[in-house]
C-alpha cells in the first residue's frame, strides 16, 4: 500500500473545483447518514473522560451519556466531543426541557 | 479567526518563567486559528521533511497489522493516516485532539484522499489530561508536536501510561530542546528569519512566534526520559533527529 499522506486541503479561493467539493460533501453525508452505527461503535470503546466508566449512546440525541457522573457529551458532525467542558449535566438538560413545556414523565423516561 | 473557547472545567493556569499566564483555552484558540494552513506551512517550513520524521516516529512505536493504536494531539491527522496504513483495515486508530477545527480538517482530508484503510480511523475531540479510554487499551501511541503544548506534562504522561498495554510503546516527536547552544541558536535563527516571515504571509506571525518561547520552556531529552520513568515507564530513550533540531522520545510500559 502506498505510504504517502493526504495532501493539505486547498483553501476556498484556490479551489479544488466543484467536483472536489461535491465529493467531500457526499462522503461526509454518507458518513453522517451512518450516524446510528457511528454512535454504537463509539460507545463500545470510549469511556467517560472523568470517571473512566462506560458510556452509552442516547437513543434520541446524538450524544454519549456517562451515567456514572450524570453528564452527556455531544456527537457533532460524527465527532464525539469528550473534552470535560463539553459535558452537560443531565439534570440541567431535564430542567430546561420541562421549562420549555415538555412532559416531566417523558423527559425523565428518556434517560 | 476562531474565537477562544471559555475556560474549560479542568484547565489549570500556568505561569511560565517569563511571567506570562497561559491556559489551555489560549492554546486551543491558537491551534484553531492556524488550522486552515497548518499542513501547507508544515510542508513549506520543513521542506517536506516532517513526513520523514513522522514515518520514523510511527516505526518506533512497533505498530503492526491489526493493532489498536492512538494518535494523541492528532491535529490534522498526519500520524493518524500513517498509523492507519500500518495497522490496516482490521486495526483500529483513535485520533484525539482538543481543536475541533483541526479535526474537521482531518476529516476533510480523510474524505478527499480516501483510502479503504482510512475507515479504521475514529476522530475524537478530547483532552490529553483526561483521556476517554479504558486502562491498558492501546498497542501503540504516537504524539506529534503535542506534549510541548500540554500544560500539565506529567498528568498527560500518566494518562498515556494508563491507557497503554503492558509491553507497548509511546513515540513522541517534537522539537528538540537542546543543551547545545549551537542547535538552540540555529532553531531560534530559523524561527525568527524563516518561520515567522513565512507565517506572516498567512497572517499568522504572532501564532508562530510563540514557537521560540515554547521550545525554550519545553523539556530536554534527558528531562523527558526522567519524566517518563517517574510515571512508571520501564524504558525511555530520547533520539535526536534532523541534525538535533527535532527529537523523538520512545518509552515502553
Amino acid at each position: 500500500m502506498p505510504d504517502n499522506l493526504p495532501g493539505p486541503i486547498a483553501r476556498r479561493n484556490e479551489g479544488t473545483g466543484q467536483a472536489g467539493e461535491i465529493m467531500v460533501g457526499a462522503s461526509r453525508t454518507l458518513l453522517l447518514k451512518d450516524g446510528g452505527k457511528i454512535g454504537r461503535a463509539l460507545s463500545e470503546f470510549l469511556v467517560c473522560p472523568l470517571s473512566k466508566q462506560p458510556l452509552r449512546r442516547c437513543q434520541d440525541s446524538q450524544s454519549l451519556i456517562s451515567d456514572a457522573i450524570g453528564v452527556s457529551f455531544p456527537i457533532i458532525d460524527g465527532i464525539p466531543c469528550l473534552v470535560p467542558k463539553d459535558g452537560k449535566l443531565l439534570e440541567d438538560q431535564d430542567v430546561s426541557k420541562i421549562e420549555n413545556g415538555a412532559d416531566p414523565s417523558v423527559v425523565h423516561g428518556e434517560r | 479567526m476562531a474565537s477562544a473557547a471559555p475556560p474549560p472545567i479542568s484547565s489549570s493556569l500556568w505561569r511560565c518563567p517569563r511571567g506570562r499566564v497561559r491556559c489551555s483555552a489560549e492554546h486551543q484558540g491558537l491551534f484553531s486559528r492556524i488550522a486552515p494552513v497548518y499542513d501547507k506551512l508544515n510542508d513549506v517550513l520543513s521542506l517536506g521533511q516532517h513526513l520523514i520524521w513522522k514515518r520514523m516516529s510511527v516505526s518506533w512505536t512497533g505498530a503492526k497489522r491489526r493493532d489498536r493504536v492512538l494518535d494523541l494531539c492528532c491535529g490534522s491527522g498526519d500520524l493518524a493516516f500513517l498509523l492507519s496504513q500500518k495497522v490496516g483495515p482490521d486495526g483500529e486508530v483513535s485520533a484525539v485532539d482538543f481543536s475541533k477545527d483541526q479535526l474537521l480538517i482531518a476529516t476533510a482530508r480523510q474524505d478527499l484522499y480516501w483510502k479503504a484503510c482510512y475507515k479504521n480511523i475514529k476522530w475524537i475531540e478530547g483532552d490529553a489530561l483526561d483521556l476517554p479510554f479504558a486502562d491498558s487499551y492501546f498497542d501503540a501511541i504516537t504524539v506529534g508536536y503535542g506534549l510541548r503544548n500540554v500544560l500539565d506534562k506529567q498528568k498527560a504522561m500518566k494518562e498515556i501510561f494508563r491507557i497503554l498495554k503492558p509491553g507497548s510503546r509511546v513515540s513522541m516527536l517534537d522539537f528538540n530542546k537542546s543543551s547545545s547552544s549551537l542547535i538552540t541558536q540555529s532553531q531560534e535563527w530559523m524561527i525568527d528569519n524563516v518561520v515567522v516571515p513565512i507565517a506572516s504571509n498567512y497572517g499568522l506571525s504572532k501564532e508562530y512566534r510563540y514557537l521560540k518561547a515554547s521550545i525554550a520552556e519545553y523539556l530536554t531529552g534527558k528531562e523527558l526520559e526522567k519524566l517518563a520513568k517517574e510515571v512508571g515507564f520501564s524504558e525511555a530513550k530520547h533520539y535526536e533527529i534532523a541534525g538535533g533540531l527535532m527529537g523523538n522520545l520512545v518509552a515502553s510500559r
